[in-house]
């Protein structure tokens, strides 16, 4: 056998062959980037209702000027993002706890020195301080806050000459005359575990305490937390949440088999007197009945009349990850994105609230009631957005209003705080 | 291919060359040049992740940002966690049940397939088939049996069970997961058992026939004895993959209804999205030392097989 | 002289003397059994070819009347089947060419240097990784590739190359053992390198086990689920399993387009499998034997 050169060229063809079929293959899966010469920035925004309206900023943005180009980036769960060192360079997201945990581990830019942080309106700290931010920053800018509360459907009020209720014992004479007449007083969704915990239990919950300052008395106890310290679930969300059951069995009697979407459908039907949703649902309720006579109004949990308060989360905020590599370049889009004139367009478009001080109030009939409450700053942030997602908190409500005890789900609730505390 | 060169004396295969020592280091850089790169991928692609795990779960990270080390205090929430502890019974009891069901069909069907039956090659073929489609896709496919023809046939024959869909039944979606999970693995361990049977000296049969066994008590007494060993390969093979479900729960109920269904992989890979990362890595490193016991037990295993 | 059952059954065809019964009842049984396989199928390639309107009524034993390509087209939209199609066969290629490669290279090292220390270990090192299962190193995999630029289609390649190491390694050695060394010896009198030695000589002779690696590679690559949805980070880079997740959530009732993608995304492995039947089965009973 001859192993001269002649011999060894033909492995050593096949060899580099292999090897440029592999490096072909590896250089398609690692996707080549763009030739723009232009600052390319990510753009992250992803509830889904308003994407187009995104998409249509980002284009004039993107044509407005010449140094950078913007991308609109709809993927959600951006934890396993931050995690491969890859967010985006601008964030535009709903401000919950999933969000904050990036604030809090510092994964978010200082934006204390934005001009546009002097303009929030005097409640905006409120909202912000719900969750700790990092040591020395501010991490993040509102864009938008929705406001939320008991929906009613005004035609049945007036047609029966019912009051709105302020105390607690009015809306339980309220709904006992309504079920006298034989009308639904509350139409709830009790398949859907999202509805009653965002609904029922926040604005129960949120009606009858102060919720800064229960988390931010959880927040100080830290790991030391047991079921047996000053604060707890147990202590504090007995009571408001003893009355979510007796509010709950005014529903439909299907409601344990009835979703998000048969609620709305209902609702715009004029099934029942009273829908425990957000303004999220309003276009959904037009879909199917645009003429509906829908009015708000705050769920008294006290008999108290000066204890009434809506319900706000900051739907939009922005943001830029420490991380970022054009962090000026997302800054230009922010500054784009908050002229006045879009931002009140877009809060208008979306059923929000602005969160400037010289925002103008909402024209949305629908939304009107709430507005003094907005501009006396009575809000709460509701206890559904304070918890972190590892605790099935939305379950637990789920199960209070289908037969569930509250002493038992509390107690659970406790243990499994306890658990996360020690770990955290 | 010729040899020109003359016979040489045999020598053990085993044994290293004798070799020049001008050609040594050539020789060396070549073994090195195979191995290493190799060991090097293999480090950064397996062992640092696992180091980076079993670290990161003696801290409270999210996966990016700070964190802080806290020492056991996530292992001592596992042990007390009840999503943690339904993930494991749920996965431990669907393992057991799933490998036990595939394997004896596996084994009855290796059994027929190697009898004196028609069509031999067509059966084989089609039973060989299911080893060879992704799992959530046919997992999919099952959903919407499951979901929509089962409770037809519910209807129809008036079984009260089927009538609602048993993926949406707390206590009996873990069966639909059984189900699916089996009929992707028996193919695999349909094989080894052939295999094995095929290597069964004939006579033994002949014989035991001649002394008037029954077919069945040919099976029992001549087929099992031999086919033991096989027989507790699978098995532990089997339970160490099944305790790793994801592909076919995902597609069938994605760990529903409620959180009934969730193996201990789908419960890792919540890690991120709730900022439980370091959490989940402990979880992951109990996991792993469950994985390393049955292991161990494998291995005693074929080596005991290998010592008969 | 003792036959195996497997001589027996090969004599006993040859021969073609009947002269051991048919047993039917196996046979039957068996074909009963069938069923279980081939009904799900079934369901599959009919509810693909309905038409829009006969689809949503979800029977699935009802035959397509008439037959449609509506499904067919508008899932290979969907899901953009040509770009997911050529991403899991690119991964697979990779997977199985580097399987084959590594794998076998880094074995025939092992083999050769069995004596000394460092190459012993290095089995038993590879080895361990038998023991550790993917969830274990996901998470830490999601951090690594993304640092390294690898949360792509090509990060899942080498990580399948990877995590097929163990097993293959242990194959191949294996079987090398059972390889005879006079060819070897002869191939270095004439003045080989190791460099020829294994390309000339070994590498075409491990060829049975690389079929078996290959065949093992394959499957595992092609019809994975996991890795590429937790690795890959961009939805559009997704491969073939992971982006029939897509019919889930939207587009539900539209059971002719969502089968139609089921099929599509079956019909490679399944029409590969009955092309190449005899060398996976043996192939794969081997190397199942071999393990």
């Amino acid at each position: 056998m001859n192993f001269g050169s002649e011999a060894l060229s033909r492995p050593l063809k096949r060899r580099s062959f292999i090897a440029s079929m592999l490096a072909t293959g590896t250089l398609t899966l690692t996707s080549c980037g763009t030739d723009d010469p232009r600052a390319s920035i990510r753009f992250n925004q992803s509830k889904p209702e308003v994407v187009p309206y995104f998409r249509d900023l980002l284009s004039q943005f993107n044509s407005s000027q010449r140094t950078v180009n913007a991308t609109h980036e709809v993927t959600a769960g951006l934890s396993a993002a931050f995690a491969r060192n890859d967010p985006p360079d601008l964030g535009c997201l709903n401000y919950n706890f999933e969000m904050a945990r990036f604030q809090e581990r510092g994964a978010l830019s200082d934006l204390s020195d934005l001009p546009q942080q002097k303009m929030n309106a005097p409640f905006i700290k409120q909202l912000l301080d719900l969750y700790p931010d990092y040591p020395g920053r501010t991490s993040v800018l509102p864009y938008s806050m929705m406001g939320a509360s008991v929906l009613y459907n005004k035609d049945i009020f007036e047609k029966h000459s019912l009051s709105i209720p302020t105390r607690y014992s009015e809306l339980l004479d309220l709904c006992g005359e309504l079920s006298d007449l034989g009308i639904t007083p509350i139409y709830s969704t009790f398949k859907d575990a999202w509805t009653v915990s965002q609904g029922l239990a926040d604005y129960c919950v949120g009606g009858a305490i102060e919720i800064n300052q229960h988390f931010a008395d959880l927040r100080e106890l830290g790991s030391d937390f047991t079921p047996d310290s000053a604060v707890t679930f147990s202590k504090a969300f007995t009571d408001p949440l003893l009355r979510m059951q007796e509010l709950a069995k005014f529903s439909n009697k299907d409601a344990a088999n009835r979703g998000y979407g048969d609620g709305n459908l209902a609702f715009a039907n004029g099934q029942a007197a009273m829908y425990l949703q957000g303004p999220w649902a309003l276009p959904e309720i037009a879909k199917t009945n645009p003429d509906a006579n829908i009015g708000t109004f705050p769920l008294p949990m006290t008999e108290d009349p000066e204890d009434l308060k809506i319900r706000v989360n900051l739907d939009l905020a922005l943001w830029i990850p420490e991380q970022s590599d054009h962090k000026a370049e997302a800054r230009e889009l922010l500054a784009f994105l908050c002229q006045p004139e879009l931002q009140d367009a877009y809060n208008e478009s979306a059923l929000g609230f602005g969160v400037r001080s010289d925002s103008p109030p909402t024209t949305d009939p629908r939304l009107k009631q709430m507005q003094p409450y907005i501009d006396n700053g009575r809000i709460y942030q509701g206890v559904s957005t304070a918890i972190p997602r590892t605790i099935p908190f939305e379950n637990y409500m789920q199960g209070l209003v289908t037969g569930g005890s509250v002493e038992q789900t509390l107690a659970t609730l406790d243990a499994d705080w306890a658990r996360l505390a020690q770990r955290s | 291919m010729t040899l020109t060169s003359p016979a040489k004396p045999r020598s053990d295969s085993k044994r290293p060359l004798p070799t020049p020592p001008a050609k040594r280091r050539r020789f060396e850089a070549t073994y090195l040049g195979f191995l290493v790169p190799a060991l090097i991928c293999f480090t950064i692609a397996i062992t640092v992740p696992a180091a980076m795990g079993i670290f990161f779960s003696f801290t409270d990270s999210v996966g990016f940002g700070d964190y802080n080390l806290i020492g056991l205090a996530n292992y001592a929430a596992l042990f007390t966690d009840p999503a943690i502890i339904g993930a494991y019974s749920f996965t431990i009891g669907f393992a057991l049940v799933t490998v036990l069901l595939t394997n004896a069909l596996a084994f009855l069907l290796a059994v027929g397939l190697t009898a004196q039956i028609r069509a031999r090659v067509a059966l084989r073929t089609i039973f060989v088939m299911p080893m060879v489609i992704s799992g959530i896709v046919i997992a999919y496919v099952f959903n919407f049996l499951f979901s929509n023809t089962l409770p037809t046939v519910g209807e129809y024959f008036g079984i009260e069970f089927l009538k609602s869909s048993l993926l949406s039944n707390p206590d009996l979606a873990w069966l639909s997961i059984v189900i699916v999970s089996a009929w992707q693995a028996i193919p695999s361990a349909m094989l080894i058992y052939i295999a094995g049977l095929m290597a069964i000296p004939y006579d033994l049969y002949e014989a035991s026939s001649l002394d008037g066994a029954s077919a069945l008590g040919q099976l029992v007494h001549v087929t099992l004895p031999l086919m033991i060993g096989y027989i507790g390969i699978n098995i532990i093979i089997g339970f160490k993959n099944f305790l790793g479900a994801y592909d076919v729960i995902v597609g069938l109920t994605n760990g529903g209804p409620g959180v009934k269904t969730r193996s201990i992989a789908m419960t890792i890979f919540t890690g991120f999205e709730r900022g439980d990362y370091a959490y989940q890595m402990a979880n992951a490193t109990v996991f792993f030392i469950i994985s390393l016991i049955i292991a161990l037990l494998q291995l005693r295993l074929t080596n005991r097989g290998q010592v008969k | 002289m003792s036959l195996t059952l497997q001589q027996r059954l090969n004599k006993r065809s040859r021969s073609r003397v009947g002269r051991e019964r048919t047993n039917w009842w196996a046979t039957g049984l068996l074909g009963i059994c069938a069923l279980a396989v081939l009904v799900p199928l079934f369901v599959t390639v009919s509810m693909a070819f309905k038409s829009a309107k006969q689809a949503v009524d979800g029977k699935a034993f009802s035959l397509p009347k008439p037959l449609s390509l509506e499904g067919f087209t508008e899932a290979w939209e969907l899901v953009n089947f040509p770009r997911a199609f050529t991403i899991s066969l690119l991964i697979t290629l990779v997977a199985v060419v580097g399987a084959v490669l590594v794998a076998s290279m880094a074995s025939y090292a092992i083999h050769r240097n069995w004596g000394k220390r460092f190459y012993r270990f290095s089995f038993y090192y590879l080895l361990g990784a038998m023991f550790l299962p993917f969830p274990v190193l996901a998470l830490s995999q999601v951090k690594l590739t993304g640092l390294f630029g690898l949360d792509n289609p090509a990060g899942v390649a080498i990580l399948h190359v990877m995590f097929g190491l163990s097993f293959n390694v242990l194959l191949f050695t294996s079987f090398l053992r059972g390889l005879p060394g006079e060819l070897e010896e002869s191939a270095r009198i004439d003045g080989a390198s190791n460099w020829t030695t294994y390309w000339r000589i070994i590498f075409p002779l491990l060829a049975p086990m690389s079929a078996t690696v290959a065949i093992f590679a394959f499957l595992g690559s092609w019809n994975d689920f996991m890795m590429p949805s937790l690795i890959i980070a961009e939805q559009a880079d997704q491969t073939l399993p992971v982006v029939q997740q897509l019919f889930q959530t939207q587009f539900s009732n539209n059971y002719h387009v969502s089968f139609a993608s089921y099929l599509m995304a079956m019909a490679p492995s399944v029409v590969a499998y009955l092309f190449t039947q005899r060398w996976v089965m043996s192939g794969l009973t081997q190397g199942a034997v071999k393990s």
